[in-house]
């Protein structure tokens, strides 16, 4: 509005509620994170300082470290699986689908599912004696998926209800910024001969890179907090095989007490996924002191 | 302008079929079998054809009265975080679109940088303090954490909405004699209501479906419908499916039409808030 660099005194008010909540609810509980992080906590004890020793802890759990594996597994998974359909369909639909209002609510169904009631779904379908899935892949001749009892099956139901349950969001923004291109792209990449894949190659590819990039990165920090599915459907079971970093967070807590351990590998969880947003943040850094100072 | 090939044709409806059954098939799968009686459910292999019958119903009306209950706590709890919700973001977003400033640069890096912080992290320092206050148990803690998880995203919705409104009106109105107050209650408020619709569609998704805050910070009388659900999942370990189907159905529906109705506010949405910040 002006040249000036200082904020006016009208907008403080306005954003003061939001800040606040904020404030109070989030930035600084976390800061305590920190805190309790150097701490021995537990419930009925003044605190103590204790230096690395929760950390020190974390480390040398081999329950922490399979938790950090089947996290890093399911994210890796889950995310790129995710972004491949998710950018197939986006393209799909872009091409034109007869009853698109139709075809876009389906799409879009899951993200209406709790996790809780997806988690039923899933469990049905894959039950041991009358998932339908599990008859399918028994009629076919495959192995059927054992997820209470074998871990890597248990993660493997996990990654797929995930993948089911997030599809949506990652269409949506693929397939928004796809519609967001000018046709006129491809009509001059039409004129001069290019084929179907060259088209994809050299113009939907690179152009849709940015929307990709920000699918996939807040996929990655959301999916770095998977909680609801794992304890819903294993608990971490069978013998803490198939925990990920939140629901050992959660177990050291409130099952075993462990404020302090918890507290660190909850201040982990927060660095690493402030380092994988390292370049976004910095890049967003510049972009708003560009729109607002 | 395309050539379409019929082989590419038919690729591309089998493509779409395929997803289809994919995104439809777990969710009709549960609706219909709470219809199904539990010879029904259990036969092998699953039937397509059966006599609808309301006994999972029932049972879950007879046995779960806590469900419904739970249900009612639902709803008063998404009420409340998306009435907050908005408010506050749509107060926060007017300030974003029409004001400049540094701090108000460093406030909206923050915004964002905050939406980093995993919800499970603040639950161990908030669970003893939430203990301390007495709102333990209560809609209102879950109605604060919802809605704070969701300001960050609806005021960027928010700002995304009023930046299309014309300062123009603005500063026609302030010209008039108009105050601040005024001018957000009979320009922008109006005109942004889009933008409103926009941030209910997450905000009542969420806090209709959420289950982490309800699991560490509700017990007995702020219980929220998932919880319930999951307790069904986890009472009956020779699993009751039947009832289970059904509390599942009835929590899903509503939210299901809704954002069926709403898909083009949700996808105007979830675009601003994922590309704008």
């Amino acid at each position: 509005m002006n040249g000036t660099r200082g904020t006016p005194f009208a907008a403080f008010g306005l954003i003061a509620p939001v800040q606040l909540m904020l404030a109070v609810v989030i930035f600084i509980p976390a800061l305590y994170v920190v805190w309790l992080s150097f701490q021995h906590s537990t419930f009925g004890q003044n605190a103590a300082f204790a230096g690395m020793d929760n950390y020190a802890r974390v480390i040398g759990d081999r329950y922490f470290w399979r938790a950090l594996l089947n996290t890093f597994i399911i994210v890796v998974v889950v995310v790129h699986v995710e972004l491949v359909i998710g950018l197939g369909v986006a393209l799909l639909f872009a091409s034109g689908v007869p009853f698109r209002p139709l075809m876009l609510a389906i799409a879009l169904a899951p993200y209406a599912v709790s996790e809780v009631s997806a988690v039923v779904m899933w469990r049905f379908l894959f039950d041991g004696d009358v998932g339908a899935m599990t008859q399918l892949l028994r009629f076919v001749g495959l192995p059927i998926i054992e997820w209470s009892v074998q871990p890597s099956h248990g993660l493997a139901l996990v990654a797929l209800l995930s993948i089911w349950l997030h599809l949506p969001f990652t269409f949506v923004i693929l397939y928004s910024a796809r519609l967001a291109l000018p046709g006129e792209l491809y009509e001059a990449a039409e004129v001069d001969g290019a084929t179907t894949w060259q088209q994809f190659r050299k113009i939907t590819l690179p152009l849709l890179m940015p929307a990709i990039l920000i699918a996939m990165l807040f996929r990655y920090i959301f999916a770095f907090r998977l909680f609801s599915e794992v304890w819903l459907l294993t608990q971490g079971g069978p013998a803490r095989t198939t925990e990920v970093l939140a629901v050992y967070l959660y177990l050291e807590a409130f099952r075993y007490n462990a404020f302090g351990v918890a507290a660190a590998t909850g201040w982990l969880l927060v660095l690493a996924s402030l380092l994988l947003a390292v370049w976004y943040l910095r890049r967003l850094y510049k972009e708003m002191f560009a729109t607002y100072a | 302008m395309r050539r379409t090939s019929p082989l590419g044709t038919i690729g591309k409806a089998i493509g779409l079929a395929l997803f289809a059954v994919w995104s439809l098939v777990p969710i009709v799968m549960i609706v219909t079998a709470s219809f199904k009686s539990d010879r029904d459910i259990f036969a092998v292999p699953q039937r397509w054809l059966f006599a609808p019958t309301f006994v999972n119903y029932e049972m879950l009306v007879l046995r779960w009265g806590d469900f419904f209950r739970a249900l009612f706590n639902s709803l008063i709890i998404t009420a409340g975080a998306t009435v907050l919700a908005i408010a506050v973001s749509t107060l926060a977003g007017y300030a974003y679109s029409r004001y400049r400033g540094r701090t108000l640069a460093f406030s909206a890096f923050f915004l964002i940088f905050i939406r980093l912080i995993p919800p499970i992290v603040i639950t161990l320092p908030l669970f003893p303090v939430v203990n301390a206050l007495g709102l333990s148990d209560t809609h209102l803690v879950l109605i604060i954490l919802y809605a704070t998880f969701f300001v960050s995203l609806g005021t960027l919705v928010m700002r995304t909405f009023i930046d299309q409104i014309p300062r123009e009106l603005d500063e026609a109105a302030s010209v008039d004699g108009a105050s601040r107050g005024q001018i957000i209650r009979k320009i922008v408020l109006p005109l942004s209501a889009q933008g409103m619709v926009a941030v209910a569609v997450f905000v009542i998704v969420f806090a209709w479906n959420e289950f982490l805050f309800a699991f560490i910070f509700t017990a007995t009388r702020a219980k929220t419908a998932p919880l319930v659900i999951s307790e069904m999942i986890g009472a009956v370990e020779g699993v009751e499916w039947g009832v289970l189907f059904a509390a599942s159905t009835v929590q899903l529906i509503p939210v299901l039409l809704f954002v069926v109705l709403a898909q083009k506010h949700l996808i105007a949405g979830l675009t601003a808030g994922a590309t704008k910040g």
